[in-house]
């Protein structure tokens, strides 16, 4: 565990500038500032990304919080193998490669820690990356909070099917048709459950969509991706873009408004998501 | 090093698609012969070593390198992985990286 307080000391140390109060919460103690700390600090996830996300990452506006398949990132974990090193006077710059793309990570070097100067990992090892993705004059680096040598091959794999099994959350609902039964699917919820919570609205899903249909969770995502403005999308949008019958988006939305995850607006067939 | 290229994952039954392209692979060293050697990842490939590979026979190695033609891959870089490696995750995995492009390959 020592190294998540020295991770967690950097990420409030690198944000005092931007949230004071935050970052006085965060220097009392960890379990402190995640509940009762600033609105922000709720919205932390830890978000597995290929370096391919990362590059791909969108930035709404200039200086706005990247976003990765819909939904905001704050902290971000990935695993690559070191291109090249690059000692600074303040940071070490490492040009990191996982094989779908290259992204510079710059780790500050705290003057009094004499250790933090050597990397702990030569060229062409694996590392694993804990940091948040930086914007400087139109270059992504990663600020990076901890850096460790990856020992076991196996965790690069690991990775590589992590990312995906959030990425697949993100973009297609939670898991439902990949075979396993509505039980297990629910357990798996629990375990991702607590880091996808953060961010926006849709985070919601994963426990409130658990007990729904296929249809179900594709017609919540449709809406919930699709920018239909307070009016919400008709019937017609929703069957002609899944390519579902009427009566099956019919079913799909009596399910969701049984649970007031949706509601009617300007008629019966045209639906937005009740957000609160 | 191009800039932001990547290297696809693959095994040995993608290689004929990816000729003349840079690949990732990672498989068993069964055979180390100077300056070649041979993996295998889900079916046999060549290696044409570069200088620098330290690879062991029977561990697991990861290659990045260009496919020629003949389906031997020119090494552009090597690395001994270890023993412990689970060969039938990193073909899942390869396979994974192609269902799943937009977040693994970049077209270029």
């Amino acid at each position: 565990m020592s190294a998540y307080s020295g991770y967690q000391k950097t990420s409030y140390g690198a944000q005092g500038g931007d949230d004071s109060g935050g970052f006085f919460a965060g220097g009392g103690s960890q379990q402190g500032s995640q509940g009762g700390g600033g609105k922000s600090y709720q919205d932390e996830s830890l978000r597995p990304l290929t370096i391919k996300q990362i590059l791909d990452a969108e930035e709404p506006y200039s200086g706005a919080d990247f976003k990765v398949d819909g939904a905001p990132i704050t902290q971000i974990t990935f695993v690559g193998q070191v291109l090249s090193i690059n000692p600074q006077q303040t940071n070490l710059t490492i040009k990191v490669d996982d094989g779908t793309g290259q992204i510079d990570v710059k780790k500050w070097i705290d003057a009094d820690k004499q250790s933090d100067a050597e990397p702990g990992f030569e060229l062409g090892s694996h590392i694993r990356v804990w940091g948040r993705l930086k914007s400087f004059s139109n270059k992504r680096h990663v600020g990076a909070h901890v850096i460790r040598p990856v020992t076991d091959f196996n965790e690069v794999n690991y990775h590589l099917l992590e990312a995906t099994y959030v990425h697949l959350f993100y973009t297609r609902g939670a898991v439902g048709d990949s075979g396993a039964g509505p039980n297990n699917s629910d357990s798996m919820f629990v375990d991702g459950g607590d880091g996808y919570n953060a961010g926006n609205g849709g985070a919601q899903l994963p426990s409130k969509l658990s007990g729904c249909s296929g249809n179900a969770k594709r017609v919540y995502n449709y809406l919930n991706e699709t920018p239909g403005g307070n009016d919400g999308m008709h019937l017609n949008n929703i069957t002609g873009a899944l390519g579902l019958a009427v009566r099956d988006v019919l079913t799909a939305a009596d399910e969701l408004l049984g649970l007031g995850i949706i509601y009617t607006t300007v008629d019966d067939e045209t639906w937005a998501i009740l957000e609160y | 090093m191009s800039e932001q290229m990547s290297a696809p994952r693959i095994t040995a039954s993608y290689l004929d698609s990816f000729v003349g392209r840079v690949v990732t692979i990672v498989g068993k060293v069964t055979q180390l012969r100077g300056d070649q050697a041979t993996i295998d990842a889900d079916g046999v490939v060549t290696i044409l070593l570069n200088r620098d590979a330290h690879l062991a026979n029977g561990n697991a190695a990861q290659v990045i390198g260009k496919v020629n033609p003949d389906l031997s891959i020119k090494a552009l870089s090597t690395r001994d992985v270890g023993a412990g490696v689970d060969m039938t995750l990193c073909a899942a995995v390869a396979e994974l990286t192609h269902r799943h492009k937009e977040i693994f390959i970049s077209e270029n």
